[in-house]
């Protein structure tokens, strides 16, 4: 027999020792279903591995706990569901023009408003990437199994670190809560990445600003609260040097990078998973818990001889145009399964599918499945 | 970096951006005063200013760190801050917010949390018992007649007493002082000073707004307070509490709680599955309807098969019914819902109604082998069903169980030794388990 190394986890536990791997170290929380484990998770883990978790009164108060923790320099992560998220979203766009690091996992659940706490979802992905005023990119990941949480929470981390930015690790309540056996072979090599941080020691620290950068990728190095260089930090518009300023051209190019910033690096942002073939008509896109179900179709389709092809989008945002143009060039037709009822990924991705045939399953309150899938695949 | 008795954390000649006598700019003065008094080394010092006219006095001190937050929401950036600070880092940060009454009502949730904590925090609240930034609207720290923009008659509500807040949520440091009280400096300088959580109520004019509707001088927001049943001076200082830090320290260290990381499961045994098999359990919360179903699956792993558990109950979890859809398959599970049951498991009638309610018996056919407590009537549509007297044999906690066990020994998913193993794990030696003669009830 093989040596694997096989455990039973839900998707939300993983996320949890996904964080842990990539070296968070605070974490603050308020219940939700279907999130509660990821929070449940830390409480646990966190302080065996030198770090803490608390308990926040508010969903409010969780986010501005994390921002707050960051700012010191520690890796924070909050997580919560709909009804939480959407009152995070002030406190997130704090995160974003102060440029602070920090995940925000969010495991979807059926709504609108309280919605059905127990059942799925994947309708909360609209409000999370136009939940900046003014039109800011939130990057988001979105995992479709246990396994793949531990893998894109420790890569919502490094992009978080590396970009300075606040990410969204997109979940549902089909993924998050159920339980499934996983490998954990190779879970261990994953890379991290700390954020560049800089004291008045620094050579750099001559030319250094708050904000400050020399080109539309540049990212300024972080300064903690309580280190050694004074902390500037506002969630007004502001100059490179971190000082609220109304209208002139630095501060309006101070606001403007913040979404060059993750535009010039989107090209290294693109996870997806591509599984084409030679004369397929069709070509399904799918994420989340429903790109599973897109997979059993596939096996189905390709069992009758019907060549389809599959592309899971694991990088939401920023959309990762160049692979869905290409997985699509030689469709005519492509299917966009997705839980919720107005098509919110098609709506974004439609206008890379010129000349192609697009069509989207939707549905509320159950998951689709592989049959409603298959119906599409001719 | 040496702090200096001279050390001043303003900006040098800073001009106030505040309206003339308005109370901001004697507050500030007073909280600089009151840093350099304690010789704070300005690294070690991080001002965290609200939304509002108070706000602004984060442009005001270029030597310590600023974050200046969104409305309300300072005390809790600031208590994040200072969490990590004092836990992750080990250092003695002083964290103090600058806040208006607008904000600390909408931030009441963060005051009120982070004297609970007992974070060492100082929120300093400049009263000025109106919005002043946005034009002179009523807040809920306006007293009672109070006249603002908002109310033209005079306030109809009674202010808040926040101070009070502040001590029903076991805040250490409590005070309430008048912006031109001589002694502002001393009582900000013990608030930070203090080890814990502390809170300084500043009550001061809005000339802007406030004494231009009312009729209102310095002298008399003693007697206003007086009038609205608000104490004055240091309400309240002791130390009983330790700051959270500390606390959160010696209960980390004496912490023998129960958290262990869960182990990897081995493979010990083979499976007699050629494709996957849909279970689908459903019976009552509380019966240990998802626990016989995570057994069943960690039995299977230890036979090498992959597995899924997808659990469904109400949102209060210990009513109602319980139902777990669970997968055993020799290949890769990708969706994660039963499409065609080749067993169902049916212990209680809860169980039962939740079947129906969500159609479930859709995925159910002639092949499909249901076994049921004896109590429970299905309609005989042609199905496989195997009435047994669960309840009876096995007790109604564990009538789930001894159906699955049964599953197990009549239909070879597995050998059985491997799950009686996992169930013995938890519940002791196998024949206890269940009641003494349960075997011949089926057997
Ligand atoms: S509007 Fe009122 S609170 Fe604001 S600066 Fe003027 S006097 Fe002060
Ligand atoms: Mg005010």
């Amino acid at each position: 027999m093989q040596t694997l190394q096989k455990a039973l986890r839900s998707g939300n536990q993983m996320v949890a020792e996904g964080a842990i791997k990539a070296g968070c170290k605070f974490f603050a929380g308020y219940p939700i279903t279907p999130a509660s484990g990821v929070y449940k998770g830390m409480i646990d883990l966190l302080p065996q591995n030198a770090g803490i978790a608390i308990s926040s009164p508010d969903e409010i108060s969780a986010l501005a706990y994390c921002v707050g923790a960051s700012m010191r320099g520690y890796k924070s992560m909050t997580a919560t569901s709909g009804p939480g998220w959407a009152l995070m979203i002030e406190t997130v766009q704090y995160a974003l023009i102060t440029e602070t690091p920090v995940v925000i996992c969010v495991v979807q659940r059926l709504g609108p408003c309280t919605g059905g706490a127990t059942q799925g979802g994947q309708g909360d992905i609209l409000i999370t990437e136009f939940a900046t005023s003014g039109g800011y990119t939130i990057p988001v990941l979105y995992p479709s199994t246990a396994k793949e949480c531990f893998r894109l929470t420790a890569e919502a981390f490094n992009w978080a670190e590396k970009y300075r930015t606040p990410v969204v690790l997109l979940s549902d309540k089909e993924i998050g809560m159920t339980t499934e056996s996983l490998d954990y072979s190779g879970l261990g090599d994953l890379k991290t990445f700390d954020r560049k941080t800089i004291s008045k020691t620094d050579p750099d620290f001559k030319n250094w600003k708050m904000y400050g950068f020399d080109s539309p990728d540049m990212i300024a190095k972080f300064a903690p609260v309580g280190g050694d260089i004074k902390v500037t930090a506002t969630g007004s518009a502001h100059n490179a040097l971190g000082y609220l300023k109304k209208n002139d051209t630095e501060t309006i190019s101070t606001l403007l990078h913040l979404e060059e910033k993750i535009t010039s690096h989107k090209n290294e942002m693109v996870l997806v998973n591509e599984d084409l073939q030679d004369n397929a008509n069709t070509l399904i896109i799918s994420f989340g818990i429903t790109a599973r179900t897109m997979k059993d179709a596939v096996k189905t389709a390709r069992k009758n001889r019907i060549n389809v092809s599959a592309l899971t989008i694991y990088s939401m945002f920023p959309v990762p145009e160049e692979k869905i143009i290409n997985a699509a060039s030689d469709c005519k037709r492509v299917v966009i399964p997705e839980e919720n009822i107005n098509g919110q990924y098609r709506k974004i991705i439609k206008p890379l599918l010129k000349d192609k045939e697009v069509i989207g399953i939707n549905k509320a309150g159950s998951m689709i499945t592989p049959e409603e899938i298959l119906e599409r695949i001719i | 970096m040496e702090a200096q008795e001279t050390c001043s954390y303003m900006t040098h000649g800073a001009v106030m951006p505040f309206c003339k006598g308005c109370g901001h700019s004697n507050i500030l003065k007073k909280l600089n005063d009151a840093m350099a008094s304690l010789k704070l080394d300005p690294e070690d010092v991080c001002l965290v200013t609200d939304i509002g006219c108070i706000g602004l006095a984060d442009a005001l001190f270029d030597k310590v760190h600023t974050v200046h937050t969104t409305h309300g929401r300072s005390t809790g950036f600031a208590t994040g801050l200072a969490v990590a600070d004092k836990v992750l880092a080990s250092r003695k940060m002083k964290v103090v917010v600058l806040i208006g009454d607008g904000g600390s009502m909408i931030g009441l949730l963060h005051i009120v949390n982070a004297a609970l904590m007992n974070v060492d925090v100082t929120v300093i609240i400049a009263n000025n018992f109106l919005f002043g930034m946005t034009g002179g609207q009523q807040s809920s720290l306006t007293p009672e007649h109070f006249v603002t923009l908002t109310t033209p008659f005079g306030s109809m509500n009674p202010s808040l007493d926040i101070c009070r807040i502040a001590d029903a949520s076991k805040g250490g440091f409590i005070a309430r002082k008048i912006a031109t009280d001589k002694d502002l400096t001393d009582v900000m300088a013990k608030a930070i000073s203090f080890d814990g959580f502390s809170l300084v109520e500043v009550l001061e004019l809005c000339t802007e707004h406030g004494t231009k509707r009312n009729d209102l001088k310095g002298g008399m927001l003693a007697q206003m307070a007086e009038h609205e049943g608000h104490e004055l001076g240091i309400i309240k200082e002791n130390s009983l509490r330790k700051e959270f830090s500390r606390k959160y320290e010696s209960d980390v260290q004496s912490h023998t709680g129960e958290i262990k990381q869960p182990a990897f499961i081995e493979q010990e045994s083979l499976h007699n599955l050629t494709k996957a098999a849909g279970i689908i359990i459903s019976g009552s919360a509380g019966e240990r309807v998802q626990s016989s179903a995570a057994m069943l699956c960690e039995a299977a792993v230890r036979c090498g098969l992959n597995t899924t558990q997808k659990n469904d109950n109400p949102v209060t979890q210990g009513s109602g019914f319980s139902l777990s859809e669970v997968i055993l398959s020799p290949d890769e599970i990708n969706y994660t819902g039963v499409s065609r049951a080749s067993y169902v498991i049916i212990s209680s009638e809860a169980g039962l109604k939740e079947l129906k309610a969500q159609n479930i018996f859709k995925r159910i056919d002639n092949d499909t082998v249901i076994i049921t407590d004896e109590s429970i009537e299905l309609s005989n549509n042609g199905y496989n069903v195997i009435s047994l007297p669960l309840r009876k044999a096995c007790g109604a906690d564990k009538a789930t169980l001894g159906a699955v066990d049964y599953a197990i020994r009549m239909y070879g998913l597995f050998p059985h030794e491997v799950f009686k193993k996992v169930i013995e794990k938890k519940f002791g030696q196998y024949e206890t388990i269940f009641k003494k003669e349960f075997l011949t009830f089926w057997f």
